[in-house]
């Protein structure tokens, strides 16, 4: 491989790696929490973009809900679609991390009072992801919808430049990729890691019910888990579909999937995992030979495969002691 | 009773394939092993003996053997399926809970992707113009062919839970650590389960391509072992009649909901939700309950340990 193409892959990889993270991320605080996979998060995705997507197209086809909102003065060096579209790429995220705080409230918060069995918890979930996915399409139909390639100025590239006579680029939206999920996964690192509120999450992860003698409030901090995990994986959603430039109903389905890959590659609750899960499977994809591409959506399931084989706690996960 | 068979044969036929499907998942949990891979070994199934009808390459099979080359896809297709079984079950088996789960959601995935790519299943298109076994006339003749396999099954289901080996399965669901220490070797017996089920989705496989006449890699994908998954759960995982009654209700789910046109599909979601909620024991658990009232029993195998 020609160190152009190297570099090329490298950053690639590093972009779509870094999507994949944070998505994975809201997998994997559900599941430190209340040790359930949430099946419903590819729809939670799904619904960033569309939330996103609505939100904006006014500014580009007159009849979204931040129509013609320019949030500076003509002439500033601010005004214009960019900072329009991270405001709405915002309030998309928001509006996922609410959805997501809904199914905990319809599909998890019931089972778990009932103390049912956590592979019912699943099923349900799957339910919520079938009930939005069609939602979707019956509201707002089936159709892909083309997200406003131009949002973030998208020509010229924020880096180009020549390597060995071939040039290389880094898309703009790459680096907004990249920088936004980097500000995420330090952000939330820091709330998790360094402030109460982030105690109080490890501890109802580490033993809800010790948490709650100690005057937690379970439930809360489960509505806050929820909340965070709908907001970046919404996030993720809108940032693929300014990438790609479509989403469509059926959008989140594959990365639905492909998070859990990552989780599992990293290993399952571990926040550091996700990372690395994300990051590894991006750039493995990236390096996936042209000649073979077809076979890219099948990179992530044979590493998941081969890693679980190999080592079943994931890269970076504890393995706990067997209980007897 | 023609008109009958004309209108819901095939909605018939489909319950009884959904309910076989349902009982190949019902094996590794009988060990306490949720698997998801039974779409995998369904679609194998179905493109071995989709290949097998109409490739070029074995019209000489084809001429020779006549209507027989239908019970010999009908082979082909458990065998391999139980093959695949074997090495896939043995590597993935060393996995427990939600791990085995993701590994085999993984395995399906991959073999979708591979069946998506090469040549011999058609990629993309698909095998189309499967012809009909044993030159059935209509759809609804399957019955004749789903049905009596759904009574073997069963029948030999019933059989293995009352014998050495399904004592044996049942302890290991029920404590891995205790059955392995009363000499149940949990390995051996585990990928036994799991070839069983592989089989039979192979089988089942083989058998549903000529009567959905076309093949492609749809059929078997994670949505098809979430349907199945949940099918099992819906009707019950603990007894032989849950994963049938649970296939045949999924299966006829969308079709009685018909009238509601584009909603059936949000209310099959609903459907799921509502029935995790207030079925935890499944359809037949439910039922078994109000027949005969006894101690809550325990859940399902630990399926979400935080530990591989």
């Amino acid at each position: 491989m020609e160190a152009s193409q190297l570099v090329q892959n490298l950053l690639n990889g590093l972009a779509i790696g870094s999507v994949y993270a944070i998505f994975a991320l809201g997998y994997t605080l559900v599941f430190s929490i209340l040790g359930i996979i949430n099946f419903a998060h590819g729809a939670v995705f799904t619904l960033g973009a569309y939330f996103t997507y609505t939100l904006v197209v006014g500014q580009f086809e007159n009849n979204g809900l931040l129509k013609g909102v320019n949030l500076f003065p003509d002439g500033s060096p601010f005004s214009g679609q960019p900072l329009t579209f991270a405001l709405a790429t915002l309030l998309g995220a928001v509006g996922a991390g609410l959805v997501a705080v809904l199914i905990e409230r319809l599909a998890f918060r019931p089972m778990r009072s009932r103390g049912a069995d956590p592979l019912l918890a699943l099923v349900s979930s799957l339910g919520v992801a079938l009930v939005i996915v069609n939602l979707i399409q019956l509201l707002v139909g089936a159709e892909i919808y083309n997200f406003p390639s131009d949002a973030y100025g998208e020509t010229p590239p924020a880096l180009s430049f020549t390597l060995g006579g071939n040039v290389v680029i880094l898309r703009t939206v790459q680096v907004i990729i990249f920088a936004v999920s980097l500000v995420m996964l330090t952000v939330l690192g820091f709330v998790i890691g360094r402030t109460k509120i982030g105690k109080a999450l490890r501890a109802v992860a580490e033993n809800p019910g010790t948490a709650s003698l100690l005057g937690i409030s379970v439930d809360r901090f489960i509505v806050i888990t929820f909340f965070l995990s709908g907001f970046v994986g919404g996030l993720a959603g809108t940032l693929v579909g300014t990438a790609f430039g479509v989403a469509g109903p059926y959008f989140g389905v594959s990365y639905g999937l492909k998070g859990l890959a990552v989780i599992v590659l990293g290993g399952l609750g571990s926040i550091p995992g996700a990372v690395l899960g994300g990051l590894v499977i991006g750039l493995a994809e990236a390096f996936v030979p042209a000649d073979y591409s077809a076979y890219k959506d099948a990179v992530a399931f044979a590493l998941l495969f081969a890693i679980l084989l190999v080592r079943p706690q994931g890269l970076l996960g504890r393995s706990a002691i067997q209980k007897v | 009773m023609n008109d009958f068979l004309q209108t819901y044969g095939f909605l018939i036929a489909t319950m009884l394939q959904a309910g076989l499907l349902g009982l190949s998942l019902y094996f590794p949990l009988q060990a306490g092993q949720l698997s998801l891979a039974s779409p995998g070994f369904y679609a194998l199934g179905g493109y071995v003996a989709a290949i097998l009808l109409t490739n070029p390459s074995f019209a000489g099979l084809r001429d020779t053997l006549g209507q027989g080359i239908f019970p010999l896809t009908w082979l082909a297709g458990a065998v391999l399926g139980g093959l695949l079984g074997v090495v896939v079950g043995v590597p993935a088996l060393r996995l427990r809970g939600i791990y085995l789960a993701l590994a085999t959601i993984a395995f399906v995935e991959i073999l979708r992707v591979v069946a998506l790519n090469l040549t011999v299943t058609g990629g993309a298109v698909g095998i189309f113009g499967i012809p009909q076994t044993f030159g059935f006339q209509d759809r609804w003749q399957y019955i004749f062919l789903f049905g009596p396999l759904l009574a073997l099954t069963l029948l030999f289901t019933r059989q293995l839970e009352r014998s050495r080996v399904g004592r044996a399965l049942r302890a290991l669901r029920e404590d891995e650590l205790a059955a392995d220490a009363m000499g149940v070797p949990p390995t051996q017996y585990k990928v036994l389960a799991f070839v069983i089920g592989a089989a039979l989705a192979g089988l089942v496989g083989a058998m549903s391509a000529p009567f959905l006449n076309t093949w492609n890699a749809k059929q078997g994908t994670f949505d098809s072992s979430i349907t199945i998954l949940a099918a099992v759960l819906i009707g019950g995982s603990r007894n032989i009649w849950g994963p049938v009654v649970g296939g045949a209700l999924l299966a006829a789910v969308p079709e009685v909901l018909r009238f509601l046109a584009d909603w059936r599909l949000v209310i099959n979601g609903l459907v799921l939700v509502v029935a995790s909620l207030y079925l935890p024991q499944g359809i037949v658990g439910a039922l078994a309950r109000l027949t005969r009232p006894r101690p809550p029993q325990r859940p399902l195998a630990p399926a979400y340990e935080k530990q591989p």
